[in-house]
């Protein structure tokens, strides 16, 4: 989007009545607040497992490392996909009507997982990482019981349904307010005159099409289980299920990221004092990330030499192409606004702009990683760590707390804080950046992802785990910081 | 300098650049002023084209180096089998397809090659998903490849420094994934 597509988008206010806004909001609040308290308990999960690698935290057992592993990926993962739907839901209520009962129904659901996740994880002691492998959890070892397998498996299905039906709502009023085409640009994409599509409304189209793609592979993944616990004739293929659970994780992972995106779209402009509208390339680069996104996944099996050859190429081709739209349009859209613009520079822009910086730099890291040459190196080491941290942590992570500071200011009226938002926004990327350079560091040194303890032959990664301690502290004050200004702001909303 | 390491500081170099960009923006915004439409256009063009510079090359060069087909147009010296199962690794000269072979072959002493040999690894597991990463003397990850139940990835390796390899799992498997081993021992002298 370049200055002459700076034309005005007046988003049709949507919401029924005040009435409703206040209860749109009161829930988002509501969303907000748990996503930071499930942060903070998953945040102190890794903080252990680190403390762990770096052997400072010896009565951390194998069985309890895997388990909180387990929870830390499934967790972090599953916080940031609500957070972000729940911005999402609440920005979208400007340009169409979600429904506020399935909304609600959301968070019931998504409660009801969490704790059935939990219970597995840190009770069951099911300890399988985020993917449960076929067939892992059916190889405990000993370490977890049956009712952990059930209770995880249950936890992912209510997780499953509660989100797919929660997607479903929310490309239900996009399409009534757009139609499924008009919400993806079509009528721009053929350069037919008609209603205009904000790019918000657009990539957030985009996003949730391809996260029920991503839903349908889980859903799949988890009758096939189903079925071989059950005790029927059901055997599956360990490469088939493989294939299905990374499309899966991915499609979630990338879709949280996209709809982060969204909320950039929307949030930063109008502290830029910028607008920006849906031109063709903007949404031929969006329509064309719909179908790149569902192929990339192949780069996670690179190292099943038997997955068929034309599914690595494909894999690595479609995982350089699409980095070339998401750079070209979305991150060049950002620096653009940006530009020589009279900035409000508060939390929600630093951590906005930030975020994206995020997303390019952990960009850099996935074209790298989704080289197969490369990867023959890095898979399975802590360089992939140090991109997924980068992306979520310092990339869609701090989109979603920029969108929570505007909430809490908005609902507040609170003034901005220009001077903590920046000591905020320095302590948070320093400690952000120096956690995942070590990660990087040590996959660079060989060490393993996934180890509970360094075995001797690789004892430099509890040195480099003891370094990243330090950033890791500093990571946390920056949280800390920015949870004492919008965690209040949000708690005064919610009580308001 | 193994490849991670020089990878490493292209991708240090690289974040550096994407650092300095975000900064020098940021800064710009200290001095507003209208920036003119063209000037926008013509640097997004210039940027894609640089992009596409760089990306389509490697992705070129990249992929004719793929680890399925290193020495592909040779035979192997020896044929290696590894099986894993929780929590170690059986090598061996012949096939594991038992839990017996494999409790056998855990125990036994490690196979030896000579140094330069050309080695096929056939990894598979009689369990879980495992990986096999292939470290040399030094702790250095110099190749991996997965084993799962059920197939046989086949990963061919020259091995020229004599010393201990370990074979570490790279796929979490378990409680004592981190415990996994198997050795390959080369000996001076091809």
């Amino acid at each position: 989007m370049a200055a002459s597509d700076a034309v005005p988008v007046s988003p049709a206010t949507a919401r029924e009545s005040d009435a409703e806004a206040r209860l749109w909001r009161r829930l988002t609040v509501a969303w907000m607040l748990i996503v930071f308290a499930l942060f903070l308990v998953l945040l102190l999960l890794g903080l252990a497992m680190r403390l762990s690698q770096a052997n400072l935290l010896q009565k951390l057992t194998p069985e309890y490392f895997y388990a909180i592993l387990t929870l830390h990926g499934l967790g972090m993962v599953g916080t940031w996909f609500v957070g972000a739907m729940a911005g999402v839901s609440y920005q979208l209520t400007r340009f169409a009507r979600p429904s506020l009962g399935v909304a609600r129904f959301a968070l019931l659901g998504t409660l009801l997982g969490v704790v059935l996740l939990i219970a597995a994880t840190l009770v069951g002691r099911f300890g399988t990482g985020w993917y449960f492998l076929h067939p892992l959890p059916f190889y405990s070892a000993g370490v977890w019981p049956q009712w952990a397998v059930g209770a995880f498996f249950a936890g992912l299905g209510v997780l499953g349904v509660t989100w797919t039906v929660w997607t479903l709502d929310l490309l239900r009023a996009l399409a009534r307010r757009y139609s499924l085409g008009g919400a993806l640009a079509w009528p721009t994409l053929r350069g037919r005159s008609g209603p205009e599509t904000p790019p918000f409304v657009l990539v957030t189209t985009a996003s949730l099409l391809s996260g029920l793609a991503s839903f349908a592979a889980a859903v799949i993944v988890l009758v096939l289980y189903l079925a071989e616990w059950l005790g029927t004739d059901v055997k599956n293929d360990p490469l088939l299920m493989k294939n299905l659970i990374f499309f899966f994780g991915h499609g979630l992972v990338n879709v949280t990221m996209y709809l982060g995106v969204a909320l950039v779209y929307d949030l930063l402009p109008p502290l830029t004092g910028k607008t920006l509208k849906t031109n063709r390339l903007v949404a031929a680069a969006w329509n064309l990330a719909i179908g790149l996104v569902l192929v990339v996944y192949f780069h996670h099996l690179y190292m099943d030499f038997i997955q068929p050859r034309a599914l690595q190429y494909i894999g690595q081709i479609g995982s350089y192409l699409i980095s070339i739209p998401a750079a070209v349009i979305s991150i060049f859209t950002v620096l653009y606004l940006v530009y020589r613009s009279p900035v409000r520079w508060n939390l929600t822009s630093l951590f906005l702009y930030f975020g994206v910086m995020g997303w390019a730099i952990g960009g850099v890291q996935a074209v790298i990683d989704s080289t197969i040459a490369a990867n023959f190196r890095f898979h399975n080491t802590l360089w992939v760590p140090s991109h997924f941290h980068t992306y979520y942590l310092l990339g869609v992570v701090m989109m979603i707390l920029a969108f929570a500071s505007h909430l809490g200011r908005e609902a507040t009226g609170v003034p901005d804080r220009p001077g903590l938002a920046r000591l905020t926004a320095t302590l948070f990327l320093l400690g952000g950046y120096g956690l995942v350079v070590m990660f990087a560091f040590g996959g660079a040194h060989s060490v393993p992802r996934r180890y509970s303890i360094y075995p001797q032959e690789l004892a430099q990664g509890a040195l480099y785990a003891r370094v990243s301690l330090l950033f890791i502290t500093v990571l946390v004050v920056g949280i800390l910081l920015y949870l004492w200004d919008t965690a209040r702001n949000c708690w005064k909303a919610m009580s308001a | 300098m193994p490849p991670q390491l020089s990878i490493f500081y292209l991708y240090l170099v690289l974040a550096a650049i994407v650092l300095a960009v975000f900064f020098a923006v940021a800064l710009s915004s200290r001095k507003p002023r209208e920036v003119p439409q063209l000037a926008i256009q013509r640097t997004r063009l210039g940027f894609l084209i640089l992009l596409c510079l760089v990306l389509l090359p490697a992705l070129g060069f990249t992929l004719v180096k793929l680890p399925y087909e290193l020495w592909a147009g040779e035979v192997p010296d020896r044929l290696v089998f590894v099986a894993g199962k929780q929590f170690a690794f059986a090598v061996s000269e012949s096939p594991v397809t038992t839990d017996e072979e494999w409790q056998a072959k855990t125990m036994a002493a490690p196979v030896e090659v000579a140094a330069g040999s050309l080695l096929e690894l056939r990894v598979t597991s009689l369990d879980v998903n495992h990986s096999v990463g292939l470290y040399d003397p030094d702790g250095v990850l110099i190749a991996q490849v997965q084993g799962m139940p059920g197939y046989v990835n086949r990963l061919r390796v020259r091995l020229d420094r004599p010393g201990r390899y370990n074979l570490l799992c790279l796929e979490l498997c378990g409680n004592s994934h981190s415990r996994m081993r198997g050795v390959v021992m080369v000996r001076g002298g091809a």
